[in-house]
């Protein structure tokens, strides 16, 4: 598929390339541009990327199927590296990822350490008034994971239990509204979590239905692993870029929604979710933004 | 300016709660150190050949292996094996056997630092060898170790840190502060009061190290 994109890309930008020949008479043999540069208004976030030819991508690492470096080619991949792919595409630049956990995402965009952060991150107006949101691309659900044989068959029975999540992530939040007296065990990554699950340090994992089927996926026979109860929350997932720049976040969701008309969407949804769960996607396209932040008002400071 | 107040005004309670933590961290972890490392040191200079082996084993291994790798063995390590180690466990046993290394190195070359004769002539007036390194040479060795006991512990306080971002084992000052960073976003903030937090105790240590260094000097 990266290939085929490549090949497009090339195409593309020798019709160009021949087309500009075309007009101007061959005057100027050094117009090698992809067509990228003019495209944006001079002094945005766009144009400045296509200057530095290169767009850096803050994804997790460890999030099967968002982001996860697949240990056969040492490359990351997902749902979240194939949308960051297409709109690096859009721009005309070349994607870098980096990794961004849960607790280093938001300071990454502040300090510019990342231009664009997808990172299966949950739309809040906390997280909004420290960075700006794209639109909802991906709709999840909080849910709670046990070991197969666990007595845990409900939410409820994670009261006086310890359920794991990550420092920095919206669970807290979740968890101490629905179960206030679980005891919460706050770590940096989700495979820190599967790790304590699977020594017995905690008795649950809970965070978002996707990252939870991904761990069973990963896990599989060795340690087998049940969703169990209903939904605790909704999780509009957004991307994130540095607050203030409407502009650029209004590029992304207009990539996204791109998706959505093209088909493009429901490719990626089916590659990396469909065809694990065989279960119908939610579709992100009935919330907005205001929607989205709506479900989320401000816990913290604002 | 202000952010650093708020922070403090509203997650007082967190790191409170942390730098308790922390305490007791390291005064478990202390104890362990100290205790273990003077076994290992009176091992390291035991004219019994295999005993003086076991010490360097000991010390060896535990002061060439990374303090995190050490809570990663210790924690997941052992639980993974069958061992229900708990997290405040797990952490005060790899910092206080990470410690207890260094500990035996110092006591060691304090007890190389009283001369060969002492020794000899205590055995020569019929002392036992462990009543030589009881009654004659511990005695002065102590002052000679003092100051680096002294940094080892301080060492040991800042080496703590590392508890709360392995697994997040103990809810510690570190954790704390980064937690109140993951909530608010004020990274600079957040840290300061941690470093204040340890700031408090490493300084103690260093005042009460200077006490006994005064207490125990030889008047000459």
């Amino acid at each position: 598929m990266k290939d085929i994109n490549r090949w497009r890309r090339l195409v593309a930008g020798l019709a160009v390339v021949g087309l500009l020949g075309a007009a101007c008479g061959g005057d100027d043999g050094g117009g090698a541009d992809t067509g990228g540069g003019g495209k944006f208004p001079e002094g945005s976030t766009m144009a400045q990327l296509v200057d530095r030819g290169e767009i850096v991508i803050g994804v997790k690492f460890d999030v099967p199927p968002f982001g996860f470096e697949n240990p056969q080619t040492g490359e990351v991949e997902g749902f979240d590296v194939d949308l960051g792919r297409i709109i690096a595409e859009e721009l005309g630049v070349e994607p870098r990822f980096i990794e961004a956990i849960s607790d280093n995402r938001i300071p990454f965009l502040k300090d510019g350490t990342a231009d664009l952060i997808l990172s299966t991150m949950t739309i809040t107006t906390d997280r909004d008034a420290e960075i700006d949101f794209s639109r909802p691309y991906y709709i999840a659900r909080g849910r709670v994971l046990v070991p197969e044989d666990s007595d845990i068959a409900d939410v409820g029975d994670l009261s006086g239990r310890r359920v794991c999540t990550a420092l920095g992530s919206t669970y807290e939040e979740n968890l101490s509204k629905e179960v206030p007296d679980a005891r919460l065990e706050l770590v940096d990554s989700y495979s820190e979590c599967l790790e304590l699950l699977q020594n017995g340090a905690v008795d649950a994992i809970s965070t978002d239905d996707v990252i939870l089927t991904g761990m069973i996926i990963q896990a599989g026979e060795d340690f087998p692993m049940k969703l169990v109860g209903d939904p605790i929350s909704i999780e509009p997932y957004g991307a994130g870029v540095k607050d203030g720049d409407t502009e650029f976040a209004d590029f992304v969701s207009g990539v996204i929604e791109q998706t959505f008309a093209d088909g493009t969407w429901d490719k990626l949804y089916e590659r990396w979710v469909g065809q694990y769960t065989g279960e119908e996607p939610e579709h992100p396209q009935d919330y907005t933004l205001q929607e989205a932040l709506k479900m989320r008002p401000c816990v913290e400071f604002c | 300016m202000e952010t650093l107040w708020n922070v403090i005004a509203t997650y007082y309670p967190r790191f409170i709660s942390g730098f308790l933590v922390t305490l007791r961290l390291v005064g478990v972890s202390f104890v362990v150190a100290m205790a273990l490392g003077l076994v290992i040191a009176a091992l390291r200079v035991q004219p019994v050949r295999w005993l003086r082996a076991l010490g360097l084993v000991f010390v060896e291994a535990f002061r060439n292996v990374p303090l995190l790798v050490l809570l990663f063995i210790m924690f997941a390590g052992l639980r993974r094996a069958g061992v229900g180690i708990e997290r405040f466990t797990a952490a005060s046993a790899a910092l206080g056997l990470y410690t207890s290394a260094y500990v035996a190195e110092a006591i060691r070359s304090g007890v190389f630092a009283v001369g060969r004769g002492q020794v000899e002539a205590g055995l020569a007036l019929g002392y036992t060898y462990p009543k030589v390194l009881r009654r004659i040479v511990l005695p002065q060795a102590v002052r000679t170790v003092i100051p680096p006991l002294g940094s080892i512990t301080i060492a040991m306080i800042k080496n703590s840190a590392i508890c709360g971002v392995a697994f997040n084992l103990v809810k510690d000052v570190m954790f704390q502060a980064r937690y109140v960073n993951s909530r608010t976003g004020a990274t600079n903030e957040a840290f300061f009061w941690a470093a204040v937090g340890y700031l408090i105790l490493t300084i103690t240590a260093t005042v009460v190290v200077r006490k006994l260094e005064t207490r125990l000097a030889v008047r000459r």
